[in-house]
């Protein structure tokens, strides 16, 4: 008895020490296979098209309701057997309300979730072995234990005045099985090897059950993992046999096969974030929106204002092209599968891992697509203001000892949002520009790569520089110092940068020389990779994304023939426009779009282009007189009736006006900048019922609009309804840029003059002392 | 009627319980203060393990190395999965040096940290495991998992090996 009593208090003392807790979270077994089972799949053989599924007998459904009833209660009872133990000891650091804080990711059902509710991707692989194989070697599956990423969050775990609490912020999106469980907490009770490895599984995007908004950070909301519904649509958790898929493959694509996985919505959840003040303790910044850049691109055909147009393409469209399957998979659809390794930039991480399929399938990617155009478009020689162009077209002569300004023109073509996208300041695409003589030696040469790896710091690269308040680079991913941005030349979708280099022509040259200018992409930039590997890592690929070649001939250059890989003449001509008016030379932008307009007279964009510049350039008189030449050749064009309502707005012809602006709106009801200046014309029309609409209509588009965010506040209050307007008036005053951010940037840029220059839209890039004796070596030159 | 001697035996019985009752109330609260492995949780190692194990910190983490151990105690058995990390300005060539233990049969583990190597250990005697050696940046970590049992029925040789890779990828990446 005694010893009865000793035994019991021995058993007493470890539960109430706690050791205990973890053998029960402790999952035994069964680590994840390192490939998917090479085994075939189960037998299944589809049903003919049109056959209607198959109907269970009543014996079938009790049995089937009986499972169901099993797997809820054991998951309820798992689940609560979890939450007991993670709550205990889980930093609620953002509220008990707020568990997932700062992402915005949130789960069905009460509390947190278990790892093991989560069908394992290898289960699902067992049928879907392509999509298994793909997703192995994608980001997806990578996207938290690669080192590049590890790095970053790393840093923010030991961050002294923030820590693990604070990566539920990047976690959400790199590995919600981790943040959902519980398991970001100081003192983790969660065995983590089981999903570490596989960020997003299969079953957490085809888990999600809906789509809180499109303001990214994670914005959806986690099903409990179920991969088939039964005969009334209801969910039931866990692995289930395969017979019971195969036998109902309706169903399980019920579970699964959510119409938004369609929708570029969907990928916003993730493919779009902000720092929110609770990750920051500053303000909400815009992160990246690649969202909204698609959202504003031709491609979305949401936009009206867009210098092209083009089919109507999503994400997906782009980064999950189906291909013919090599590996058994029944979700193929005629011997054709949904691509699940999202080809998209990222040549790191394969690299890395050592998988050359994806590797290789994302350099294709890359120099596929027809994506960027580079085009040695124009010169200037001796500083004579005569613009020689289009290059092939012109007729013109070089000497020895000539300076030469080249004018490169880059058009990001066919992206569905900016180059580069999403993080710009880890990766790294700049232009390459080469001028050799006859024999192949180098008279001129910007961006560079040095032996260390380095870009040539004056190369013009389509990047951006976050800086801390101290005006540092956050050259380590730090995203919660970042208050400014020094500059960011990234160039948007459908849009151009003009990139100009001067050389001079060596005095003892002879034949020609050849120019070639190359877009390169580098995925990390290479300080980044440094801070990752240290400096004895390996050379990471450098992909050369676009490229051209011009031979300049030393004494008289006739016209050529037209090379397939050039735009036509009057593409070119738009392309400098475009160019010129993002580098606010409006002059010289309306001289190239008056062009397009001489070659191309039924082109109303021409015009639209021509009115477009003049309204930036407040020459309202003069973009009147464009705008209605375009309507003229295209009254129902929405572009030249959005230009026309804001004439009309500044002529007083307010029933034009609304008229203009509600057609653009019914042609494009999801034009943010439609819905905006409808808005404001209601809004000056004091017609505030009218007005809210046009905002509330916009805030569903752009949950971050400003414009939406004060005047929603301002219509809000005059309606009676001051709870929603100081929630808008407090959204406005987080969102709103910091005046004091230049400052950041100017103290940056005061300590880096050699990269200063990439903050002004139009410089010149060369190693030529100008006239003037500016000392030019080795520097770009800003032009006033 | 008990005998005095009987009597005191009860006593010492009771008191080696309600001794035993605190020692184990107390230790294991020692222990998992001294848990505060910054690589690896309890209940990471416990699933490498196979089962409960409990961890200690031992070592500084300013010179030397610093060794995280975990142990999975059953009866007639032992499973131990332990971590050091150092320190090191030369760190490949004491990956290296270090990867000597292999013998010949250190294979590399691929995608872990800048590089690693494993190898298994062989223990006719003392059962078997696995070892593994990594570096991230100017960190040198080793890791051994080892079993007491000759014939594990978990900690197999062909788990080990893909046990040591969990391992080594939990490890590595906290490093980064």
């Amino acid at each position: 008895m005694r010893y009865s009593i000793g035994v019991v208090l021995m058993i007493c003392g470890m539960l109430l020490a706690g050791r205990w807790i973890v053998p029960v979270l402790a999952q035994q077994g069964g680590l994840q296979q390192a490939a998917a089972d090479p085994s075939p799949p189960p037998a299944y053989t589809p049903l003919p098209n049109g056959t209607p599924p198959i109907e269970d007998t009543p014996a079938q459904r009790e049995a089937l309701a009986k499972w169901k009833a099993r797997e809820e209660q054991l998951l309820e009872s798992d689940r609560m057997a979890h939450n007991a133990a993670v709550t205990r000891s889980y930093n609620f650091h953002f509220g008990k309300l707020n568990p997932y804080t700062p992402g915005n990711i949130t789960v069905q059902g009460k509390g947190f979730l278990q790892p093991d509710a989560y069908p394992s991707a290898e289960y699902c692989g067992t049928c879907h072995q392509e999509a298994y194989s793909q997703w192995r070697q994608a980001l997806h599956s990578n996207a938290f234990r690669t080192p590049f990423y590890r790095t970053s969050v790393n840093l923010l775990i030991r961050d002294q005045t923030r820590g693990i609490a604070f990566a539920r912020h990047c976690d959400s999106c790199h590995n919600p099985i981790g943040v959902l469980s519980g398991a970001l907490t100081e003192d983790s009770k969660i065995d983590r090897s089981h999903f570490d490895a596989d960020g997003l599984t299969c079953m957490t995007c085809h888990s999600v059950v809906a789509l809180d908004s499109t303001n990214g950070n994670a914005s959806v909301k986690m099903g409990v993992p179920s991969v088939i519904v039964d005969e009334r649509g209801e969910r039931i958790p866990g692995m289930v046999p395969f017979e019971m898929i195969l036998k109902h493959p309706e169903r399980h694509s019920q579970a699964v096969m959510h119409d938004f996985l369609h929708t570029p919505e969907f990928c916003a959840a993730c493919h779009k974030a902000n720092l929110p003040v609770s990750l920051n303790d500053y303000k909400f910044i815009r992160a990246f929106t690649a969202y909204d850049e698609w959202q504003q691109s031709k491609f979305s055909q949401r936009n009206p204002l867009t210098f092209y147009t083009a089919d109507y393409t999503t994400c997906q469209g782009c980064h999950m092209k189906r291909n013919p399957n090599t590996l058994p998979d029944y979700g193929a659809k005629n011997g054709t599968f949904a691509s699940h390794r999202w080809l998209a930039g990222n040549t790191a991480v394969p690299f890395y891992y050592g998988f050359d399929a994806q590797l290789n399938k994302t350099i294709e990617f890359l120099r596929s697509g027809n994506y960027l155009n580079v085009d040695i478009f124009a010169l200037k020689i001796n500083g004579d203001e005569k613009l020689i162009a289009p290059l092939g077209k012109a007729t013109y002569s070089l000497a020895p000892k000539d300076i030469v300004q080249v004018f490169i023109v880059v058009q990001n073509k066919n992206i569905g949002h900016s180059l580069i996208p999403e993080v710009r300041d880890l990766y790294e695409a700049w232009l390459e520009f080469t001028v050799k003589d006859a024999g192949g030696k180098e008279i001129y040469h910007s961006g560079f790569l040095s032996p260390d790896g380095m870009i040539d710091p004056r190369a013009h690269s389509f990047t951006n520089r976050p800086v801390t308040d101290s005006g540092e680079f956050v050259d380590n991913h730090k995203v919660w110092t970042i208050h400014s941005v020094a500059y960011d030349n990234t160039v948007q979708a459908g849009r151009s940068v003009l990139v100009r280099y001067q050389f001079q022509v060596p005095a003892d040259a002879s034949g020609a020389c050849t120019v070639t200018a190359k877009v390169n992409y580098r995925h990390l930039r290479q300080s980044y990779l440094d801070n990752v590997l240290g400096k004895d890592h390996p050379a990471y690929p450098v992909v050369e994304i676009a490229s051209r070649s011009r031979v300049l001939k030393l004494g008289e250059n006739r016209p050529e023939k037209e090379s397939p890989e050039d735009n036509p003449e009057w593409m070119r001509w738009n392309n400098l426009g475009i160019a010129l008016l993002d580098q606010f030379q409006y002059q010289e932008s309306i001289q190239a779009f008056s062009h397009v307009v001489k070659l191309r007279p039924g082109y109303p964009d021409g015009y639209i282009n021509v009115g477009l510049t003049d309204i930036v350039w407040e020459k309202f008189e003069s973009a009147r007189k464009a705008i209605h030449k375009a309507l003229s050749l295209d009254p129902e064009s929405a572009r030249a009736l959005y230009y026309d309502g804001l004439l009309q707005r500044r002529a007083g012809n307010t029933e034009q006006e609304s008229a203009d602006f509600n057609k653009v709106v019914k042609m494009f009801p999801q034009s943010r900048d439609a819905r905006r200046e409808l808005g404001i014309f209601y809004y000056r029309q004091h017609d505030y019922p009218a007005a809210i609409e046009q905002f509330e209509a916009l805030q569903k588009i752009d949950p971050d609009d400003l414009a939406a965010h004060y005047n929603l506040s301002i219509l809000y209050r005059r309606t009676g309804r001051p709870n929603e307007a100081a929630a808008q008036q407090a959204m406005f005053a987080d969102k709103k840029t910091d005046p004091g951010a230049p400052t950041y940037s100017l103290n940056y840029l005061h300590a880096h003059p050699e990269i200063t220059i990439e903050s002004i839209p139009w410089h010149l890039h060369t190693d030529n002392e100008m006239e003037g004796g500016q000392p030019l070596n080795g520097k770009s030159v800003g032009m006033p | 009627m008990a005998s005095q001697s009987e009597c005191h035996k009860g006593t010492f019985r009771n008191f080696i319980s309600v001794a035993a009752f605190f020692c184990l109330l107390v230790l294991p609260a020692l222990g998992r203060a001294e848990n505060k492995c910054p690589w690896m949780n309890e209940a990471t190692a416990s699933g490498i393990l196979g089962g409960e194990a409990m961890g200690m910190v031992t070592g500084s983490g300013a010179e030397g190395a610093t060794t995280c151990e975990f142990t999975q105690l059953a009866a007639g058995f032992r499973r131990t999965l332990s971590v050091t990390v150092e320190v090191t300005p030369d760190a490949h060539t004491r990956l290296q040096t270090v990867a000597r233990n292999c013998g010949g049969d250190a294979a590399p583990l691929k995608a872990i940290g800048n590089e690693a190597l494993f190898c298994p250990i062989i223990d006719h005697k003392n059962g078997q495991g696995e070892f593994a050696v990594g570096r991230v940046r100017d960190q040198v970590f080793t890791i051994t998992i080892k079993t007491t049992l000759k014939d594990d029925p978990i900690l197999t040789r062909a788990t080990l090996i893909v046990r040591i890779d969990t391992a080594a990828e939990q490890i590595a990446g906290n490093l980064f």
